[in-house]
């Protein structure tokens, strides 16, 4: 299932830290491997990405966004 | 009869209590002496004794407090041999008492450095667990991302794991989260170093699923699950979660828990109203986070599937642990928080009722619901069954030891009619049979530190006492009852039922079968407590044929018949004390 969603990069405090994508409804996907470009805090981005749902993780703080494209819209 | 019964039991665990109780005149600690003066000399006479002890002894006794004054409660600082050397002076006729100043420690406080910013372990109530175990003999499976062996973990026992992410045997951590839940779990405690872990004598099999960014598979989490279970874990614990639903790991749960795996996860930190997979699972115990104050942690997970809930800290109180920091591999002391860090408590907890003696995961999820501080309003579900409390767990988890409600249950199951056998429901009196197998876990209970209570103890207890004595009673029709009296009979039966015969034969009711099962079954680590059950089980038929029925073919059944039974039976009860000894691994 891919999807494209808009939002703030953030990184969430759980275990040494997390990516996560944060929607302006709440909505937060957690980056799966994000690439270096994306591993800071930014004022948002458009990640065009598959949810994988066969995938756990320590953060557990929403669906699990492997990233296909991305493209910052302001940092 | 039922007085001497009774009588003789009280004396056994009066003896037994009286044995093993050091007390604490031989084991108290004191770095100061008490002298009471006597109310009646002059102060003067005080004031030249304690100047005497000055001189002599080059201390300075002073009054305990204000509030001494009027009895004259002195103390000074000395030892042993101090306290030895004033008891023999003159001093001793100026005074009421000399005594050692004892130290009261109620429980056992770790010397950890960092153990007074583990707020965490005292909102579970662990010094009380700890008074009575730490976990030896169960193995913990942490199913993370890898543990290492930090300077922390170094002193505790780790049994061999796997790295299902990169597909070899050594399953060290590359994230840092894995060692910090294996750290709350068994982080090496007492040893003057760091902070403590919760069941610390319990074994670590690290199990890597979890890639060094913090995410994995479910097909690793289920193959992870499943070699946990068939190397031995009693217990496993998942900080992680997410995904959906999985047939492949419902399954991998469902073995481990036929195969008496307790399963513990973490309930999520996404803040919703459900806990994610795999604490979802019903046969997964499904962990909430609270911070320092007891409040539910502003990120957990709640409401639905949830079971119980356990400190993950927040951003005023984190958890602390010894773990690697990932950018340079090296040992840090952190503080995390998150349901991952709740979870590894409640694991810590079920491993310490197992080491207590309560295995199967159903009772151990209900030692551990029935054992928390509830939480009155709670409309929301934040807490699950309420807060985690490894006190008074292990406590309700001793408790249980002595339960003979499974048997019943079980004569319940097996004593139905049928138009092809009969059941002869007086061939047995029901009573003495009933004091017999709880004469013998009595017994066991009295020996209890030294015994695992494991299927081999309890078939041993009841083959010993009672025996399956309703088969007694058991008949198909047109066959011989015999082979039913043979199996119905308790071991010192032997000699007499499956003949027909209702007096013992002196010759089984003795010490005899229990000494040859011992010799025999001494070396196997399963067998050996059959054979001890049995020797106990034994010595409580003993006791209670004593009582109530001493009649013994040849000795008749009078003083004589009753003085061997007795005598036997102590010897089968010396014999299981001797045999279990110095054996408190649990099998």
């Amino acid at each position: 299932m891919s999807i494209t969603v808009t939002g703030k990069i953030e990184k969430k405090g759980f275990g040494f830290g997390t990516w996560a994508l944060v929607t302006s409804e709440g909505t937060t996907y957690e980056l799966k491997d994000p690439p270096e470009e994306l591993r800071k805090s930014l004022a948002q981005v458009t990640i065009e990405g598959q949810i994988r749902d066969d995938v756990m993780t320590l953060a557990m703080i929403g669906p699990v966004l492997e990233i296909q494209s991305f493209k910052i819209l302001s940092s | 009869m039922k007085k001497f019964l009774l009588l003789c039991l009280l004396v056994l665990g009066l003896g037994f209590a009286l044995f093993n109780f050091k007390g604490l005149a031989n084991q108290g600690e004191f770095d100061s002496i008490i002298l009471d003066f006597r109310e009646d000399i002059p102060t003067t006479k005080i004031s030249e004794a304690i100047q005497k002890i000055e001189q002599k002894y080059a201390r300075q006794p002073t009054l305990n407090s204000v509030f001494s004054v009027d009895d004259n409660v002195y103390v000074v600082e000395g030892n042993k041999k101090l306290l030895k050397a004033l008891k023999r002076s003159p001093l001793r006729r100026k005074t009421e008492y000399i005594e050692p100043n004892y130290i009261y420690e109620h429980f056992l406080v770790p010397n950890d450095p960092e153990y007074s910013k583990q707020w965490n372990f005292r909102s579970i109530n662990i010094e009380q667990a700890w008074d009575d175990t730490k976990g030896d003999g169960v193995t913990v499976a942490v199913i993370d991302t890898g543990v290492t062996q930090v300077p922390d973990l170094k002193l505790t026992k780790f049994v061999p794991g796997y790295d299902f992410v990169n597909d070899r045997v050594d399953a060290s951590d590359d994230n840092g989260h894995g060692t910090h839940v294996a750290g709350t779990i068994a982080q090496s405690t007492n040893n003057g170093y760091g902070v403590a872990g919760i069941a610390y004598e319990a074994k670590i099999m690290p199990l890597k699923v979890l890639s060094a960014s913090g995410g994995g598979t479910v097909a690793d989490i289920a193959e992870a699950i499943r070699f946990a279970a068939d190397n031995g874990a009693g217990v496993i614990n998942m900080s992680l979660g997410g995904g959906g639903e999985s047939r492949l790991l419902k399954e991998a749960i469902d073995h481990a828990y036929n195969k008496g795996v307790v399963i513990v996860a973490a309930a999520g930190n996404s803040n919703q109203n459900a806990a994610a997979y795999p604490a979802r699972y019903p046969r997964v115990i499904s962990v909430t986070a609270t911070d320092a104050a007891g409040e539910k942690s502003p990120y957990s997970n709640y409401g639905a599937g949830v079971d119980i809930a356990a400190p993950g800290g927040s951003e005023a109180g984190k958890i602390l642990q010894n773990t690697i920091d990932p950018s340079s591999g090296q040992s840090v002391f952190v503080g995390f928080q998150g349901t991952s860090m709740a979870s590894p408590h409640v694991a810590g907890v079920a491993a310490l009722i197992e080491a207590s003696g309560v295995t199967e995961p159903e009772e151990v999820v209900k030692v551990l619901k029935q054992s928390v501080r509830k939480v009155q309003e709670d409309p929301l579900n934040h807490f699950g069954a309420g807060h985690l409390d490894a006190g008074a767990a292990v406590k309700l988890a001793l408790k249980g030891q002595i339960t003979f409600r499974d048997f019943f249950r079980w004569l319940r199951d097996s004593g139905y009619l049928n138009p092809r056998f009969w059941i002869d429901g007086g061939a047995v009196a029901l009573l003495p049979k009933i004091v017999m197998v709880i004469g013998s876990y009595l017994l066991a209970w009295f020996l209890r530190n030294y015994l695992p209570f494991t299927w081999s103890l309890n078939s041993g207890l009841i083959l010993g006492s009672s025996g399956l004595f309703f088969l007694q009673g058991f008949y198909i029709f047109d066959l011989p009852q015999w082979p039913f009296r043979l199996m119905g009979s308790s071991f010192p039966e032997l000699g007499n039922v499956p003949l027909g015969n209702t007096a013992l034969n002196p010759i089984f009711a003795s010490i005899l079968i229990p000494f040859l099962l011992i010799a025999l079954l001494a070396g196997h680590k399963t067998w050996k407590w059959f054979a001890i059950g049995s020797t106990l089980g034994v010595a409580s038929c003993l006791i209670v044929s004593a009582a109530v029925d001493p009649a013994l073919s040849v000795l008749g059944m009078g003083a004589i018949a009753r003085s061997f039974l007795i005598v036997n039976a102590l010897l089968c009860v010396g014999l299981a004390y001797l045999a279990s000894k110095g054996e408190k691994q649990r099998v």
